[in-house]
Formats: structure tokens, sequence, C-alpha cells
């Protein structure tokens, strides 16, 4: 492999690789903004500028593929120089308003200003400002902060295709704006906020909820749709604040789309049913966890049930819920739902050129290969349904007198069950998922069972054993910790 | 004083038809000489003539034409540079306006140099009478055969089209004008890949200015030995056409060898010296981003390598003479907000410096200046020159440290006691 020089140590590279990409691998960080693996190098911002031996300019390390025996110095008087001169440029019209700022705390401005800024100002004119715009329901746009990177022009262009984001005007008075103020069409909008280096562009769901150093993050998967996109959970207390993705090449590289990104919504959504409901009469009321799974038990006693299962649960529930229809209801039938019209794998397909996928739960595959097959309709003679949901399978219509449900519900459809006992989502609970691919991921719990959930399994545990008091969760004591 | 000028002589309006250039200027018999040539010859030739280009950088021709690849997936492309924004020229105008065919002879002798059967004038907006006489040349050679399909009775076939800009400097660029060309913003690309490699369309282009393209014709009839010897100096072939503006009694276009003369010969010989025989202040000698020039360093023989040994550039000739008593800081606050106002904005320390500088120096002039600025703006203009992602940067702050360096007592003049 042919081998180049930066800051003194040798490197070996991969043919073709550029000097940013190349250092990165030896742990050396060249500060950049307008940079992007993903997007078409532009060199623009000028950060990466570097000094290379035999060069008589400094040469941006972004646009500069790595060639052999090349020697590299990215913290040299001149490299050093350049990249606080671009700092103070990029300062000079941008509001020192970090205090203020949503970006504040993971802004590359913000961060690479301590490391090559300067505590002093030179500038003493007149700052350009401008309005802040809207750019649809997702993205809030502050072009005082913009530091003309065009990120979010290329990702528009090259990533979402839809050439969506222009710059308009010219030289400093260049403005980035939507083609004709229009709101941003594409469904990967979150996206925008996620790879702006600065608080221009910042997501209107999340903004000034939470400063984001007071929040706890938790690698987990999406569980919007059968693509398994990597995502970080950002969550304080009980609270799940948002989501952002997380680098996975292999299956959703940097981006993740707008309805798995905010899909996280209805975990704290105060229409969620998080205590146990039981039908007395006609009504409807709360109850203590025993005295509802005693007459969950009592609801389905002498019943033949059909047991459904939703595609948005995963795979170790699945395997609980099998165990338990063995035992508690031997011979009753087990099918799965979870998006109507992708009645199995074979079903699911791409929707979109980068990553939306026609399953809307995740582990469709994961509960296809535990040999459950796709709910078509109840056999003859069946007389109550037992359902299990994590929380985006849509609910098929319900056969039979007797109704249990055991997840996570909303609202009105409490309404449709005897016995309601409610689970926990995705973010609360840890488990493996299989995406339409095969791969296996895993779901990791991050905030603690919202109201008075329990994990299925352990509902389940409680049913076996006839309903007596149930025994405190061990993940929720821990989490109670 | 009297030496061969090759262009000069035409500029007149009866020299503008198809048979005046037939039959004054061996019109289209340079086409017929190339076409019997081998392609890789006709570059050799030009080679030989030593044209280097007269658009500002000074590129050798030839060498620039040689970079293009023999095989290409994609069309190649000769992209005649017309845009001629550089404050302070005014050659291409009269080439356009009264020898078009020679233009367009050039162009189609390029193609065949280069693999080409595609050729683009990129003429600025503001030449809406040049556009309009190309136009109607460009009609004349598709009648007459000299565009079109089957050249000369050769199956070597050439189409050639007039892109008007719409009014920016940055579009001169080369990659800028490719960009602006394709119908995108007319902002400068990264380099490489250059345009011999991927140009217009992604196709291998070369961008060559009017000037250089009109010598083509002339180097093939009488020979790249004959061209090269219109040179004084060893690398730098042909004649030049200068363009004298500002306090000179004569100004105006003026034709000369490569290096034939001084700069001070030029003004004081030929321009008729300064005007109102007052003291010369300074020269800008390339076009307003050519670093400024006091009185006292004009004695420079007018090529392309004494110019850069005295720390200036030749650029586009374009020579701006400044007589004293005129206000230089309000002149390099009108260049700077000249190149603040065309920052395509893309990079960072153009977008954000031009302007910088723009307003410290307008803070001067208003008389708010401080002692401190004049070293602010020549550090801010070191951290733009040299180090921005093309070479407008450079054209910004090239003047701004030559006027503050040069000129500084001017500054300071203006700046309140104990600022």
């Amino acid at each position: 492999m042919p081998k180049c020089t930066i800051d003194g140590k040798s490197i070996e590279f991969q043919a073709g690789t550029n000097l940013i990409e190349v250092a990165k691998t030896a742990g050396i960080n060249i500060p950049f903004y307008c940079y992007h693996p993903a997007m078409t190098v532009v060199a623009q911002c000028r950060m990466c500028a570097v000094e290379i031996q035999g060069m008589p300019k400094l040469q941006t390390a972004c646009s500069t593929v790595a060639t052999d025996g090349m020697v590299v110095s990215t913290n040299s008087e001149r490299s050093r120089k350049n990249h606080s001169s671009v700092m103070e440029f990029l300062l000079i019209n941008h509001p020192l308003d970090c205090s203020i700022c949503d970006k504040s705390g993971e802004c590359d401005l913000q961060d690479f200003s301590y490391d090559y800024g300067s505590d002093k100002m030179r500038y003493e004119e007149v700052r350009r400002t401008f309005v802040d715009e809207d750019m649809g329901p997702i993205i809030k746009k502050n072009m005082n902060r913009c530091i003309h990177c065009t990120r979010c022009i290329r990702f528009g262009q090259e990533v979402a295709q839809i050439p969506e984001i222009v710059a308009v005007q010219r030289g400093n008075h260049t403005e980035i704006v939507t083609v004709d103020n229009k709101p941003l069409q594409t469904e990967y909008a979150g996206c925008y906020a996620d790879i702006c280096p600065t608080g221009s562009l910042t997501l209107k769901d999340f903004r000034f909820k939470k400063r984001v150093w007071y929040l706890k993050r938790t690698p987990s998967v999406c569980e919007g749709c059968s693509r398994g996109c990597n995502i970080e959970l950002w969550w304080d207390k009980d609270t799940l604040y948002r989501t952002t993705p997380r680098v996975n090449m292999e299956i959703n590289k940097w981006w993740l789309c707008d309805e798995g990104r905010f899909n996280f919504h209805y975990v704290n959504d105060e229409t969620r049913i998080t205590t146990p409901h039981v039908r007395v009469g006609v009504e409807t009321k709360t109850m203590e966890w025993a005295d509802a799974v005693a007459n969950a038990a009592q609801v389905l006693q002498g019943k033949k049930p059909l047991i459904l299962v939703g595609t948005d649960l995963t795979n170790e529930e699945v395997k609980t819920i099998q165990a338990f229809a063995t035992k508690a209801f031997p011979g009753a039938p087990l099918a799965h739902f979870g998006t109507p019209g992708v009645a199995t794998t074979k079903d699911d397909k791409d929707i979109d050129h980068l990553l939306r996928r026609a399953s809307k739960t995740a582990n469709l595959n994961g509960v296809e290969k535990l040999g459950i097959a796709p709910y078509t309709g109840a056999a003859a003679g069946t007389n109550a349904t037992l359902i299990f949901r994590g929380g985006r399978a849509k609910l098929p219509k319900l056969e039979g007198s007797a109704k249990v449900g055991v997840g996570v519900f909303f609202g009105d459809e409490a309404k449709l069950f005897d016995a309601l006992l409610p689970g926990t989502s995705f973010a609360e609970k840890t488990g493996t998922i299989v995406n339409f691919s095969g791969v296996e991921q895993s779901l990791k719990a991050s905030i603690k069972p919202v109201g008075k959930s329990k994990q299925i399994t352990e509902i389940l545990a409680h049913w076996a054993h006839g309903g007596a008091h149930p025994t405190p969760s061990k993940e929720r004591e821990a989490a109670e910790v | 004083m009297a030496s061969e000028t090759i262009y000069i002589q035409h500029f007149k309006e009866e020299c503008r038809p198809l048979a005046y250039y037939l039959d004054k200027m061996q019109g289209y018999t340079a086409l017929k000489k190339a076409l019997a040539m081998k392609p890789d010859d006709v570059t050799a030739e030009v080679k030989k003539s030593n044209l280097r280009g007269r658009g500002g950088a000074g590129f050798p021709t030839g060498m620039k034409w040689s970079f293009i690849p023999k095989q290409a997936t994609k069309p190649k492309y000769v992209v005649c540079n017309a845009d001629e924004s550089e404050p302070g020229t005014f050659k291409d105008r009269d080439l356009m306006r009264y020898t078009p065919h020679l233009l367009i002879e050039g162009m189609v002798i390029a193609g065949h140099a280069i693999g080409s059967n595609v050729g683009y004038i990129y003429i600025r907006g503001e030449y809406t009478r040049e556009a309009k006489l190309l136009q109607e040349a460009i009609d004349e050679a598709y009648d007459k055969g000299y565009l079109g399909k089957g050249i000369g009775g050769t199956d070597f076939h050439f189409d050639l089209t007039v892109h008007r800009g719409a009014g920016a400097y940055i579009c001169g660029e080369e990659t800028g004008l490719l960009n602006s060309l394709e119908g995108k913003r007319g902002e400068p690309r990264v380099k490489p890949p250059f345009p011999a490699i991927a140009g217009a369309f992604g196709g291998p282009t070369i961008v060559n200015n009017v000037e250089t393209l009109c010598a083509v014709p002339h180097i093939i009839n009488r020979g790249g030995e004959w061209f090269a010897k219109l040179g004084k100096f060893e690398k730098s072939g042909g004649t030049r056409l200068f363009c004298v503006s500002g306090h000179v009694k004569k100004p105006g276009l003026y034709e000369l060898p490569a290096g034939g003369v001084t700069l001070k010969q030029l003004i004081y010989d030929y321009c008729g010296g300064i005007l109102g025989d007052k003291p010369l202040k300074a020269v800008i000698p390339g076009g307003s981003s050519a670093p400024v020039l006091t009185a006292a360093e004009i004695d420079i023989d007018l090529d392309i390598e004494p110019f850069m040994k005295a720390k200036t550039m030749l650029g586009s000739a374009g020579i701006m003479v400044i007589a004293e008593g005129f206000d230089v800081v309000n002149l390099i606050r009108r260049i700077t907000k000249f190149y603040a106002h065309e920052s395509c904005g893309q990079c960072t320390p153009c977008r954000e410096g031009c302007r910088w500088m723009e307003e410290v120096i307008e803070r001067i002039l208003a008389g708010k200046g401080k002692r401190k600025d004049l070293d602010l703006l020549l550090d801010v203009a070191d951290n733009i020159n040299g180090k921005t992602l093309c070479a407008l940067g450079d054209a910004a702050a090239g003047p701004v440290i030559s006027f503050v360096t040069k000129f500084r007592s001017d500054f300071e003049r203006l700046i309140p006691q104990g600022a």
C-alpha cells in the first residue's frame, strides 16, 4: 500500500483517498465544514487547507488525494494561520449567540472556534443580517448563522435527489433558500439539521426543547420500517427528546427519514395507555396489575383464541409469546400483523431511492423467520383474540367476543378490549430485530417503561403464574436506580 | 518605432465583411492548410509559436491544447472566453467587432487540432453589438461552408454557438464560465480536474481567450517560428494588444511586439505622456487585479516574465495610468468594491474578506480610520491571497497589498491624529 506522512506520522492508505480521510485513520483530525463524505467535494470553506511539501500554495485536504511519499503538515505555522484566518472570516458575520443557539454543544463552528479561533475580535464593521425563515414543517432557517458550506444544497441535489435548496444573490450577500421559498419536499428533511455544521438549519421539532448536553444518548435501531436504520435516542429522565441517525455504512449511511426520526413521539404521547384497563360491564376501568392480569386470564378462560403478533415486536418477545401460547392455549393459531398490503417479506420493497421501505414495522423478517404466518382471517371456531403489539403495527379487525390486548395502545383503543395490559415501546426495551436483508440488530432500552407499562415478557410470566402479585421488574428497578 | 502588426490595421468598420477577410487577410486559407495537416502537427505549430494565453494567466496555448486526451468518451469542446470582464481591458471587443472571421477561423482550427466538433463563444452580456456581429459572421461562415458539415471538402465538421453571459466578472474565470455555459450558477469549480480533462458538460475542453484564438490563423499561415520571432523574449511570441486608459494623452488600443517596448515607452512614447503633463503617480498594468506600480517602477519590458519579476502581472494588458493628484485611496476603494461585489460567495476568504477590506477602506475614506487599520488590511489581504478557490481572491488581495504598501502615506493622511 502507498504511504504518506502527515504531521510526522507515516500512514498507509488506499489509493484515491483524500487527505482528510487518510489523516482520520491515524487519529489526526483536520478541521472542515463543507466536506461531507457523502457529497461532491467543493473545497469552499477552505478550513481544511494544509501545507504539502513541494507545493507553493496551501492545499485543501478534502480535494487533495493522497499520493505515495506525500509529506503533509496540518499544524505548520502556515496551516494554523489559515485555520485561524478562516475561523475569523466565518465569525465576523456570525452572531456570537451560542448561549441562545440550539446548535450549541454540537456545533462544528463552536468547537473549532475553541481550537482555532481568537478571543479578540478585529472586525468593527456592521454585521450582515437576515430574517429567520421557515423551510416548511421540519426546518427553521437562521441565515445569520450560515457559513455557506452548501452541504444543504448538495444534500438536496445529490442525496435526497430533490434540488430544493439553492443559493441566491452572490458574494457577501449569498443567501441559502428553498426554490421559490417553497416548503422542503424531501422525506428526509431532518437530515438538513444533521448536516448543517452550525445553527443555521435546526429542527423545529427539537429546537429550544432541551440543551443537548443535558441529554443522555442510547444507540438503538429505528423501528419505522424494515430498513432498520441505526439511530441514537436522546433522552432525559422519563422523556425522549429526539432521534438522530447513527452512521452505518451497510444500512443507512448517515441518513434517517423524517418518519423514522419523529416516530419516537408516540412513546411519551399523552394518549398512550400506560395503566392496565379492564371492561367492567359497559365501562372500561383502570385497574391494578394483579387484578388486570387475573381479569385478562379470565376473559380468555375456556375460549379458542386467535393469537396475533405484531411485526413490531422483538424476536425475544415473539419467542416468549410462542412459549406462552403453547402452554396457555395449546393448539391456538398464531398469526402476525403489521402493515396493510405487506403481508409477507415478499410484499416488502423499497419505496424510494434512499432508505424507506414498504413494511412500516421493523421485524417482519424476524417474525416470519420464527415461523409465524401472516394474519389472513380467523379460522372457524375462533371465538377470542389475544393480540400483542409493539406500537407501530396497524391493528386488524378483531374477531370474537373476547379480546385481550398486550402492548402499546392509544386512546380509544382501550375500548376495543375486555382487558388491556400496557407493554413497552421500542425505546423502553432491549431486544433483537431482523431487517429486510437479514441483518440482526439490537434495540436498546433508554427510558424506563412509561407510566405503569411493563415488558411483555414480564406480563406473560405473571400471567403464566396465575396472576399472583407481580414481582418488580429487574429492568425497572435498574432504571429507577 | 514601426513594427509589424497583425490586427490593429484591420480595426475598421469596412474590414468586417467576409469579402474583406478573404481578400485582405488571407481569410480561411489557414483553415484549409490546417485541415490538410495532422491535428498533432497543428498543435505542434502552435507550441512552436510560443503563443501564450492573452486572457490573463499567460499559459502556453499549445501546451494547453496538448493536455486534451486523444481518446475521450464524451464530446470535446472549444470554448472561447470572450467575457473580457477584467476592468481596464477592451481588446477582445475590437477583435470581435472588426475581425470576427479571424476568431471563427481560429476556433475551427483549434477544433481540428484537439478533435472537437463543437465550439462556444461565451461573450459578456454587455457586448450586445459584438454578439450580434459575431452571429452575423457565423451565419456567413455557415453559408460559405467554413462552419457546419464537410468543411473545406473534408469530412471535418464544426458547429459554433454564441452564448451571452449575464454580467458577472467571475464568468471570465474559465470554470465559472463553463458552469455558466451549462446553465448553472457562475461559480468556479475545484481544480483538478482541469477543463482539459473534464470541462464543458464533463467533456475535455479548451478555454482560450479571443486574442489567443485570433493568433492561430496567423500562426498556421506564416508558421510558428515567424510568430515566435515577433516576440522579444524566448518564451513569448507574437504581438500583443495593450489597452491603455486613464491619464494619458492618447488612450486606446496599441499593438506592439510582446516585450517590444517598456511600459514607460508605451506611456510616454506611444500614448503621448501624462494628461496635462502632470507627474505620474501609479500604473495598474494588467487589468485592475494586477498589483499597482509606482512611477519609479515602470521601466519594465512589456511581457509576462518581466512583469512577474516586478511582482505584478501583465494579465490582460489592461493598463490604467494614474496621474499625480488623483486619490489612490478612493481608487483602491473602487477596485475593492468591484471584487467584493463580484465575489461569487462560494469560498470563505473571498466572500468575507473582500467585503471586509472594502468596509475598512470606506471607513478610512470617511475619516474614521485608525492607524492599525492599515496592518489589518494587509493581514486580511494576506489571509485571502493564494488561499481561495479561484484567482478572484488573489485579484482582490494583490491590489490592496500593493496600494497599502506603496502608497501608505496616502492612507495615513486620511487617518485622524492619534486614532
